[in-house]
């Protein structure tokens, strides 16, 4: 196997095609394997996994909101009062999605499949880190379950003390705090390692400005892992011996500061926004590119303006802080310097609509997620704007405004951007393709529930309404109750898709070689790729050269032109 | 991306490399006359320590500090002869510390009188305090 | 991992791959780079883990001087020098350790591993006997902060005590004891977050030395079974990398914490 390439040998493994699904199989072949591949189909069903559960959550809560204007608030559900229950719900949906879902989400699942594909290297740098990432993933989650087992929480995903460190049972508290160290130094491993194989698997031929803007994505993602992460670590480490030990260092009744939890938590917090949102740009960017089947346009911008809104995360943390006792100068300078984020933001955005100037738009699935990212993220960025003017932030602190905001870029933008992913790559992954009418459906579906649960929250919030609370006065209930009938929608998009896309991974049509058209390397290995990757040398070619492959009614995908297969070299000269 | 093997820096030490060896290796004295610096710096930060010049001793000491870690940096580990990247990750990090070392005690220094005055008329509950 | 690639099409001739190199690498260099700049990146990592403490530290002196000037004096700077320099000579043999790897020297890469290790091991002791002393004294962290006598009080504290309440030197017992504890513990000065912040700080660097042993107990085994040679030490190299932020780290928390009260 000595370091080349290899021919895969033709009708051998019982007529089905050897690939790194089938190379070896029982379960313990997948639990200690060390190929990325694995280790990303691991990861995307564990994150899938955690994406329902949040979601159950998230449609937990709006079900008790349904009726919050006329509730007694002495009904029992189960038990417990309904207060008490909608408190833990929003809790762990937040914790949930977080930690375990919109973090690790695209990065450890895409990422770790498409990374060394597009660098047309073998495997991640590292495998054993990679692995040791989802172990630790596992353990994360697992704990997780436990706080589920042990009752709740009721902190929200902040963790804000003195109330949460002071007012909670032990052994939930713990586990959370433990989980959410552990799922932290899972991000850490996974973005160590990704920044090592950008740097050292590079083909010859592929610098810096030839990889594809996801990786660029990826990179600036990766920066912010291993530099914010390990402070949420330390800060629930600590969280957790202030809780059993009293050691004051935020309980202000032992002599600690409060306020010094909030400034630690969101060092990280804030960042990890980003975490969250910039793999989904990422994903963007070849999204639209190939279905617009043109060069991305301002490759330089958008792959700069990754790492300047990864700069720029970690000096406005502040603004999460506002009225929460942080002082009015840092206050101002931090709402001076969130302003900044819209540049970067801003920049990608119109080069992603250039790109779509005058080119052969294809409306497939993934490019339709692709568009309703376009669409969410301009609401979910420009309404950030709004609350990082210090004054308005005051009145809209904390209400729904808060929470349609973040919404919009986390779930309306993140998300979509995964699905989209997820369908851009599921034919590389699995080898099938799905029902391309009941995705458009479920996309549809996704667009139209999101949109109906988070847009009346803008209104709602700005007319007063805030976060948090089971209960509210008459003149919201229309704006609740649209808002819960949203998330049935949404939550119905996810599960059709879930469904189908399982379905076509066993029963769906084999997938072509490259069934859209795209040109970064990973097309150009088998659908779904053999174990080692490529069966035949890579041709090291620019990520957005789509003149270099055409057309082949024969499979129904692309093929590389034949020019290029025999000169072994991309058609196009240099683009920049 | 296969870069050169070797160093050619002008090194002492480089001669003793067995041909092919990956990396610079440190000469045996280069060692010792680090550690030697090393805790010389240590006995005279110690010293300093002594003489009370009130907020000068905070700064004599972390310049110390910062010329020792610096000699732990270059020398024991490498960064004088290794990739540059590697210097920058040590100094983005470094970096991004004193950034929130620095932003947040500014910002604490700045609210502590509100802490006071809290202190002053209120329990940690929140109740007023009996005059 | 599969090896079923029997097959192969290869018809030039490669170099034999060195045994040490994993299937995903072309050289020896370019793998030890790799995991060498994966260290790097961990060690950078390792900074800001610790920024938070740093933090703490800053924000805790900043706002209250005096509780960092009377705590200081509970800590005894010998003790902390001593360590000090067992953690630079450590740091010395580490990083001769790696010169021994390059240079094939068996021999002096496992004992150079040994010294360090018990470099290592004598750093703890050290700190065993300090928080032991701590935790008799009833100097510690937060709520727990309490005194227990008067006469384990060191000098420099005592005075500060006689000079903030001269009426100390008429009480006697029990008495004096509970005045003493209101001046230092959580109602007056606030020693319990001087501790939290001593005693977070150097366990969390303790926890590091622990590691920093095992893993030099790893490579010890491994350099007696003559795993590494002058392309392929990496392991040697990384856990020295690792080993010299423990010992940069202990650089400033030891001025820091025993030195600039």
């Amino acid at each position: 196997m000595a370091g080349g390439v290899v021919e895969k040998p033709e009708g051998a493994y019982g007529g089905s095609t050897r690939n790194y699904l089938n190379e070896t199989r029982g379960i313990k072949n997948w639990i200690i394997t060390l190929d990325h591949k694995r280790i990303a189909m691991m990861y995307l069903v564990a994150v899938t996994l955690a994406l329902l559960l949040g979601g159950f959550f998230a449609v937990a809560l709006r079900t008790v909101l349904w009726d919050g204007a006329v509730r007694d608030p002495n009904d029992l559900i189960l038990g417990m009062r309904v207060e008490q229950m909608y408190n833990k719900y929003f809790t762990l949906h937040g914790a949930v999605m977080v930690f375990m879902f919109i973090i690790p989400g695209i990065p450890a699942s895409l990422g770790n499949f498409i990374l060394p594909m597009q660098l047309g290297t073998k495997d991640l740098a590292l495998p054993r880190i990679n692995l040791m990432s989802l172990y630790l993933y596992w353990i994360g989650a697992t704990l997780f379950v436990g706080v589920l087992a042990f009752g709740g929480l009721d902190t929200g995903w902040t963790l804000y003390p003195p109330y949460s460190l002071d007012r909670q049972t032990s052994i939930p508290l713990i586990l959370a705090l433990s989980a959410v160290f552990i799922l932290g130094f899972s991000s850490i491993l996974t973005g160590l390692n990704f920044i090592v194989t950008m740097h050292r698997l590079r083909p010859p031929g592929m610098g810096m400005y030839d990889m594809p803007l996801f990786l660029w994505a990826l990179y600036a993602t990766s920066l912010i892992q291993v530099l914010a992460t390990p402070v949420i670590g330390l800060t629930l480490a600590l969280a957790m011996v202030e809780h059993m030990f009293h050691i004051g260092i935020f309980l202000p009744q032992y002599g600690g500061d409060p306020v010094l939890f909030q400034h630690f938590f969101w060092f990280y917090s804030h960042p990890a926004v980003y975490i969250m949102i910039l793999p989904a740009m990422g994903v963007q960017s070849e999204l639209i590119a190939t279905f617009s089947r043109k060069h991305v346009f301002g490759y330089k911008a958008i792959g700069w303006s990754s790492i300047a809104i990864a700069a720029i995360g970690f000096i406005v943390w502040g603004h999460h802080m506002f009225v929460a006792g942080q002082s009015p100068a840092a206050g101002l300078i931090f709402s001076f310097l969130t302003f900044f984020v819209a540049i970067p933001s801003a920049i990608k955005v119109f080069n992603w609509v250039a790109t779509m100037y005058r080119g052969s738009i294809e409306l497939k699935t993934p490019m339709l997620y692709g568009l309703a990212f376009m669409y969410l993220f301009g609401i979910g960025g420009l309404t950030g704007l709004f609350l990082a003017s210090i004054a308005n932030n005051v009145h809209l602190h904390d209400t729904y405004f808060v929470i349609a905001h973040f919404h919009m870029v986390m779930v309306g933008s993140t998300l979509n951007a995964f699905f989209g992913g997820v369908h851009y790559w599921w034919p590389k992954m699995t080898g099938r393709m799905y029902n391309e009418t009941l995705a458009k459906i479920a996309c549809g579906l996704v667009f139209l529930g999101f949109n109906l649960a988070f847009m009346p929250q803008f209104v709602a919030g700005t007319r007063g309404m805030p976060r948090r609370y089971a209960n509210y006065a008459d003149e919201f209930t229309t704006f609740h109750q649209i808002s819960t009938v949203g998330a049935y929608v949404l939550g119905a998009g996810v599960l059709l898709q879930v469904i189908y896309l399982t379905y076509s991974w066993f029963k769906g049509p084999r997938a072509p070689k490259n069934p859209w058209g795209a040109a970064s390397l990973e097309w150009q290995a088998d659908s779904p790729p053999d174990f080692h990757n490529f069966t035949k040398p890579v041709i090291v070619m620019a990520a957005y050269d789509y003149e270099n492959w055409e057309y082949d009614p024969n499979t129904g995908g692309y093929e590389l032109r034949k020019e290029v297969v025999e000169s072994g070299r991309s058609l196009a000269t240099a683009h920049h | 991306m296969s870069d050169a093997h070797a160093h050619s820096h002008g090194d002492h030490g480089h001669g003793e490399a067995l041909p092919g060896t990956i990396g610079h290796v440190t000469s045996a004295k280069t060692l010792v006359m680090v550690f030697l610096t090393l805790v010389l710096l240590t006995v005279i930060t110690v010293a300093a320590a002594q003489v009370d010049v009130g907020r000068l001793n905070v700064v004599g000491a972390l310049a110390i500090a910062v010329v020792k870690g610096s000699i732990v940096c270059l020398w024991f580990m490498h960064l004088r002869y290794d990739k540059r990247f590697n210097f920058f990750i040590m100094l983005g990090s470094v970096l991004t510390l004193l950034w929130m070392v620095g932003y947040i005690l500014f910002d604490t220094k700045l609210y502590q009188h509100d802490m006071e005055n809290y202190r002053k008329n209120k329990t940690v509950d929140g109740k007023v305090k009996p005059e | 991992m599969s090896t079923s690639t029997a097959h192969s099409h290869d018809t030039h001739a490669l170099p034999p791959r060195p045994k040490e190199l994993a299937m995903h690498f072309d050289t020896l260099h370019n793998q030890y780079q790799a995991g060498k700049l994966g260290m790097w990146l961990f060690l950078g990592q390792e900074v800001l883990f610790f920024a938070a403490l740093f933090t703490a530290y800053a924000v805790y002196r900043g706002n209250h001087t005096e509780m960092f000037h009377v705590g200081q004096y509970f800590l005894d700077w010998r003790l902390g020098a001593t360590n000090t320099i067992v953690l630079l000579f450590s740091s010395m043999t580490a990083a001769w350790s790696v010169r021994c790897a390059q240079l094939e020297q068996r021999r002096g890469l496992v004992l150079t591993i040994a010294i360090t290790w018990l470099c290592a091991l004598t750093f703890m002791v050290v700190k065993y006997f300090e928080y032991t002393h701590k935790i008799h004294v009833g100097s510690v962290w937060g709520d727990s902060f309490h005194i227990h006598n008067m006469a384990d009080l060191p000098r420099g504290v005592v005075d500060w005590l006689y000079k903030h309440n001269p009426g100390l030197a008429q009480m006697q017992g029990e008495e004096q004891l509970a005045a003493v504890n209101d001046m230092l513990g959580k109602n007056g000065l606030g020693l319990g977050s001087f501790f939290a912040v001593y005693f977070c700080m150097t366990g969390l660097h303790g926890i590091h030395v622990l590691v920093g042993m095992g893993v030099y107990a790893w490579l010890f085994v491994r350099a007696l079974k003559g795993h590494f040679n002058r392309r392929y030490y990496g392991a040697v190299d990384n856990v020295a990398l690792y080993w010299h932020i423990v010992d940069l780290i202990w650089i400033f928390l030891f001025p820091l914490l025993y030195l600039i009260g």
